[in-house]
C-alpha cells in the first residue's frame, strides 16, 4: 500500500500531461475537419527555407562551397536548362577560339546591379580577376592568363592552355559579376553586404541562425527555363540553419517552414501524410563509393579489388540504408554528370554484378583461402581483415554495417571505424587508411582528373599513366563530342582496374509545404525561388 | 583579505598559463587541419603550401604557441581562419545568449534545488522525500537532448506556448533554460538534502527549537545558513560550466551561443576560434569559483581569508 501511494502523484502527473496533449490534438482535429478551401496562391510574403549547411561567407569568391543559400545575390554567366543543354544567362552568347585558348562572352545589355548601375564588361573583368586572385578554389577555373574588356559588353578570357572545364565554372556563381562600387567600399569584407545582379539582395545575416534576403524588384533577367524570369513573387526569402534533425522536422510539421531540404529518408512517410506537403526528389551530381587505398600492397592485386566489388549487393543497401531514395551505380560517373556513358555503366554492371561464388574464386586465385574453417580467409596464415573508415553520418553507418555483412560472405573481416569528416579526409590524404566510404560531387567529368590523376589522387591514391594521359587530354579537348569519347576511354580503364566500388547516387529529398511552383534544376542544383508562390 | 585575493589572482594566472599550454597541445592532437577545410576538396600542392605559409602553420608548433601567447598578453585572441572575423568579435556575438541562458538556468536550478532539497530533508523518509530523490535522480541522469525534445514536443509543438527553436528574446529561452536547469536542480537538491540532514542532527538545532523559536525560522536561519556552503560550491561549478556554452541544448534549440560556435569551430578545425573559446571559458570558470570562495565569508563568518 505504501508503495502504491508514493507512486500516485506520478501517475496523476502523467495523466494530466496526457490529457493536456490529447485535448489539444482533438482541438486541432476539429479545426482541420472544417472544410478548408485551398487558399489561392498569392504574391508577397516571406518564404522560409530550412537549409542544410550554414555558409561560411556570402562572398562567393571566398567560399569553397556554393549552394542556394549563398548564391541568391548572384547570377551566373551561363546555365544548363532542365535537359542539361548549355544555355545563356548573363552572357547572351559565348564562343571559344579555334585553338581553345580564348573564351569570348557577350553580356546582356539590360542587366543592372542592385545599386541600379548597369552591368559592364569592366565590372565582369574585375570580378573574374578577383576570383583568379583570391578564391580558395581558383585552380578549378584553370590556367587563366588574362581577362580583357573588348568593348562595353564583351569580355575575353585568355588561357595559357585550353581548359574545357571552364564552361562548368561559368554555370556557377564562383565567377560572377560583383558590384564594383560595393567591392571598392567593402573590399575583403564584401561577404558582409554582397551586391551583384541576382534575384534577391540586401541579405540580413544572423550568424548561426539565418540569412534573409529581400527580392530584387527590378529583376528581369531570370533563367531562360524559369516560368518567371522577372522579379520573384515572394517579398523575402529566409534561410534558417537548424542543425538538429528532430527540431527541423518538428518546425516543419508545425508549419513554420515552407521548404525543408535534405529530409532524412526515414521521415518521408510521416511528412507525406500532412496535407499541403509535397515530397520532391533530386538526384545528386555525385555518388557515394567504397574506396580502396590503391597504394596499399593488398590492393595491388586487381583480383582482390574485383572480388570485393562482386561481393557488394547494392539493392539491400539502397532499400535498407536509404529507404529506396537512391539509385545503384556501377560505373565511374552518375547520369547527372556530363560524360556519363550507358555503355560503360553496362560494362561495369556486367563485370561486377553481385556474384559471391566468382568473388570467392577470385580471392582463392589471389591466394586467400579459409584453411582453418572460421569463415575468414587467410593468406600466408594471416586472416584477411581490413578497416573500413567512414564519417559519423547515420546513413553511411547503416551502409557500413550492410557492407560488413556482405563482405563476410566472401570471408573478408571488416572492422568499422567511425570518426568525424575532417579526420576521414585527413587520414585519406595521408594514405593512412585501407577501405573507406566517401562521396564526391561536381558537375563536370573533370572530377575524374581531380580524383584519379596520379598527382591529384588524394583519396584513392590511384596511378595509371594511361589514365593520366586520357584525363589530361579531357581537360584540353574543347569539342564536346570528342571530349566525351576521351572520358569513355578513360572510364573503361577505371572499370577494368577499379580504384573503388561505386555504390549509389543519392536522391536528395526536399519537403515543401503550402507553396506552389517549386522546381530544382538537376544539372545545376539551383532551386528557382523566383517561381515560388506561397499558398497559405 | 587583500593579501588572500592577491595570492588567489596570482595562482589564477598560473592556472590560465597551464590552460593555454593544454589547449594548444590538445588542438595539435586533433587529426585534420584547417587548410584541408579552407581549400575545399581538390586543392593543388602549391595552394596547400601557400595557405600553410599564409596562416603561419608551416612554423613549428612551439613558435606558434609563443606567438599565440604573445598576442594573448595583448588581449588579442586571434582571427578566425574561416570567417576572417576576430575571435573576440565572434565571442561577443555569441556570448549574450549563453550568458542569459546560464543565468536563467542557474537561478531556476538554485531555487528549485534548494527548496525541494530542504523539504526533502525536513520530511526525511516520507513519500515526499522519496519523490524528491527519485525526480532529482531523473533530472541528473536524463540526457539533455531527451529532456529538450520532450519539452519542445509538449510546450512548443502541442500547446504552442513557446517557439520550437531559434532565438527571439526571453520567451525563446524558457524551454532551453528549463532543460539546463533540471540537471542542475537535481544535483543541488541532493546536495541540499544531505547537507541539511547533517545540520538537522546538530545540537544547536535542538537548542533553537527548545528555546521556542518558530520551526521555519529554525530551518532557515539555523539550518540552511549552516548547510549552504557545499551547495554554493556546487552552484558555482555548475554556473561556471554553463557559461562555457551548452552544446547539446544549443543545437537542439538552434540557439547561436558559445556552444554552437565551439562545435562548428571544431568541425572545421578553426584553431584560433577553438583556442579562444576554450580560453575564454576557462577564465570565466576560474573567476566564478573565486567569487564563490569569497562569498563563503558572507554566509559563514567563521570562514576568514588571511
Amino acid at each position: 500500500m505504501m508503495k502504491w501511494r508514493s507512486l500516485a502523484p506520478i501517475g496523476l502527473g502523467m495523466a494530466l500531461l496526457l490529457a493536456a496533449c490529447s485535448s489539444n490534438t482533438s482541438v486541432s482535429q476539429n479545426n482541420s475537419s472544417t472544410p478548408q478551401q485551398p487558399a489561392a496562391a498569392t504574391e508577397g510574403g516571406t518564404l522560409v527555407v530550412a537549409a542544410p549547411v550554414e555558409p561560411d561567407t556570402l562572398d562567393s569568391q571566398k567560399s569553397t562551397w556554393l549552394d542556394n543559400t549563398n548564391s541568391q545575390s548572384y547570377d551566373s554567366f551561363l546555365s544548363r536548362d532542365m535537359q542539361g543543354k548549355l544555355v545563356p544567362h548573363l552572357a547572351e552568347s559565348w564562343e571559344v577560339s579555334d585553338d581553345g585558348k580564348v573564351w569570348t562572352l557577350k553580356l546582356r545589355q539590360d542587366v543592372k546591379f542592385h545599386s541600379g548601375a548597369p552591368l559592364t564588361a569592366e565590372a565582369a573583368k574585375a570580378s573574374i580577376e578577383r576570383f583568379a586572385e583570391i578564391s580558395p578554389v581558383k585552380d578549378l577555373a584553370g590556367p587563366i592568363e588574362k581577362v580583357e574588356a573588348a568593348d562595353a559588353h564583351t569580355v575575353k578570357v585568355t588561357f595559357k592552355e585550353p581548359f574545357a572545364p571552364f564552361a562548368n565554372m561559368l554555370l556557377g556563381t564562383f565567377i560572377t559579376p560583383l558590384d564594383p562600387e560595393r567591392l571598392k567600399e567593402k573590399g575583403d569584407q564584401f561577404g558582409e553586404a554582397p551586391s551583384a545582379t541576382g534575384p534577391f539582395m540586401n541579405p540580413e545575416i544572423k550568424r548561426g541562425a539565418s540569412v534573409t534576403y529581400v527580392k530584387n524588384p527590378d529583376y528581369k533577367w531570370g533563367h531562360v527555363y524559369a516560368d518567371n524570369p522577372g522579379a520573384p513573387y515572394v517579398d523575402k526569402i529566409m534561410f534558417r540553419f537548424l542543425k538538429d534533425d528532430d527540431t527541423r522536422i518538428l518546425e516543419f510539421k508545425k508549419g513554420t517552414i515552407h521548404v525543408l531540404q535534405e529530409v532524412p529518408t526515414t521521415y518521408v512517410p510521416e511528412l507525406q501524410a500532412i496535407p499541403g506537403v509535397k515530397i520532391e526528389t533530386n538526384m545528386e551530381q555525385g555518388m557515394k563509393y567504397l574506396g580502396f587505398n590503391n597504394k596499399k600492397d593488398v590492393f595491388k592485386d586487381v583480383r582482390v579489388k574485383q572480388a570485393i566489388a562482386m561481393a557488394v549487393d547494392r539493392e539491400p543497401i539502397v532499400q535498407y540504408a536509404l529507404s529506396g531514395f537512391a539509385k545503384p551505380i556501377f560505373g565511374p560517373l552518375p547520369p547527372t554528370i556530363p560524360g556519363h556513358s550507358e555503355k560503360i555503366e553496362n560494362m561495369a554492371k556486367e563485370m561486377y554484378g553481385y556474384n559471391v561464388e566468382k568473388a570467392k574464386q577470385l580471392l582463392a586465385e589471389a591466394g586467400y583461402t579459409d584453411s582453418n574453417g572460421d569463415g575468414i580467409v587467410e593468406k600466408d596464415g594471416k586472416p584477411f581483415s581490413l578497416e573500413l573508415l567512414l564519417m559519423d553520418d547515420p546513413v553511411l553507418q547503416r551502409v557500413a554495417q550492410i557492407l560488413q555483412n556482405q563482405l563476410k560472405e566472401i570471408g573478408l573481416d571488416i572492422k568499422i571505424a567511425v570518426t568525424d569528416a575532417a579526420t576521414v579526409k585527413d587520414r585519406a590524404i595521408k594514405g593512412n587508411h585501407e577501405l573507406f566510404l566517401l562521396y564526391f560531387g561536381l558537375n563536370d567529368p573533370d572530377i575524374l582528373f581531380l580524383l584519379m590523376e596520379t598527382n591529384n589522387s588524394k583519396r584513392v591514391h590511384y596511378s595509371d599513366p594511361k589514365v593520366d594521359e586520357l584525363l589530361t587530354k579531357g581537360r584540353t579537348t574543347l569539342n564536346e563530342e570528342e571530349r566525351m569519347k576521351v572520358y569513355e576511354e578513360a572510364m573503361e580503364l577505371l572499370v577494368k582496374n577499379p580504384p573503388w566500388v561505386p555504390l549509389y547516387v543519392t536522391e536528395s529529398v526536399t519537403a515543401t509545404r503550402n507553396i506552389e511552383g517549386y522546381k530544382i534544376n538537376p544539372f545545376t542544383g539551383d532551386i528557382l525561388f523566383g517561381d515560388i508562390k506561397i499558398t497559405k | 583579505m587583500h593579501r588572500y585575493l592577491f595570492r588567489r589572482l596570482l595562482s589564477l594566472l598560473g592556472t590560465l598559463l597551464g590552460v593555454t599550454i593544454l589547449i594548444f597541445l590538445l588542438v595539435q592532437l586533433i587529426p585534420g587541419d584547417p587548410v584541408q577545410y579552407l581549400l575545399g576538396d581538390y586543392p593543388t600542392e602549391e595552394a596547400i603550401a601557400a595557405m600553410n605559409a599564409q596562416l603561419g602553420l608551416d612554423q613549428p608548433w612551439i613558435m606558434r604557441y609563443f606567438s599565440f601567447l604573445g598576442k594573448l598578453l595583448q588581449g588579442d585572441l586571434g582571427t578566425s581562419y574561416i570567417t576572417g572575423i576576430t575571435v573576440w568579435q565572434e565571442i561577443e556575438d555569441r556570448f549574450p545568449i549563453t550568458l542569459q541562458l546560464a543565468l536563467y538556468s542557474i537561478i531556476l536550478a538554485t531555487v528549485i534545488g534548494i527548496v525541494v532539497g530542504m523539504i526533502a530533508a525536513v520530511k526525511q523518509n516520507t513519500w515526499v522525500d522519496r519523490l524528491v530523490v527519485f525526480f532529482s535522480l531523473l533530472g541528473i541522469s536524463a540526457p539533455g537532448f531527451w529532456i529538450a525534445l520532450f519539452l519542445i514536443w509538449i510546450f512548443a509543438y502541442q500547446l504552442s506556448i513557446f517557439p520550437i527553436s531559434g532565438y527571439d528574446g526571453f520567451y525563446s529561452l524558457v524551454l532551453p533554460s528549463i532543460t539546463l536547469a533540471l540537471g542542475g536542480a537535481g544535483m543541488i537538491a541532493r546536495m541540499t538534502r544531505s547537507s541539511m540532514l547533517d545540520v538537522i542532527k546538530q545540537e544547536y538545532m535542538r537548542t533553537a527549537q527548545a528555546k521556542g523559536a518558530p520551526r521555519t525560522s529554525v530551518i532557515l536561519m539555523h539550518g540552511l545558513q549552516n548547510a549552504i556552503i557545499p551547495v554554493m560550491t556546487l552552484i558555482g561549478l555548475e554556473f561556471g560550466s554553463l557559461l562555457a556554452g551548452a552544446i547539446v541544448t544549443e543545437t537542439v534549440f538552434s540557439l547561436q551561443g558559445l556552444g554552437s560556435l565551439a562545435i562548428e569551430a571544431i568541425g572545421k578545425r578553426d584553431l584560433p576560434t577553438i583556442q579562444g573559446i576554450v580560453f575564454f571559458a576557462a577564465v570565466l570558470f576560474a573567476l566564478t569559483n573565486l567569487l564563490v570562495d569569497l562569498l563563503y565569508t558572507l554566509f559563514d563568518p567563521r570562514i576568514k581569508y588571511e
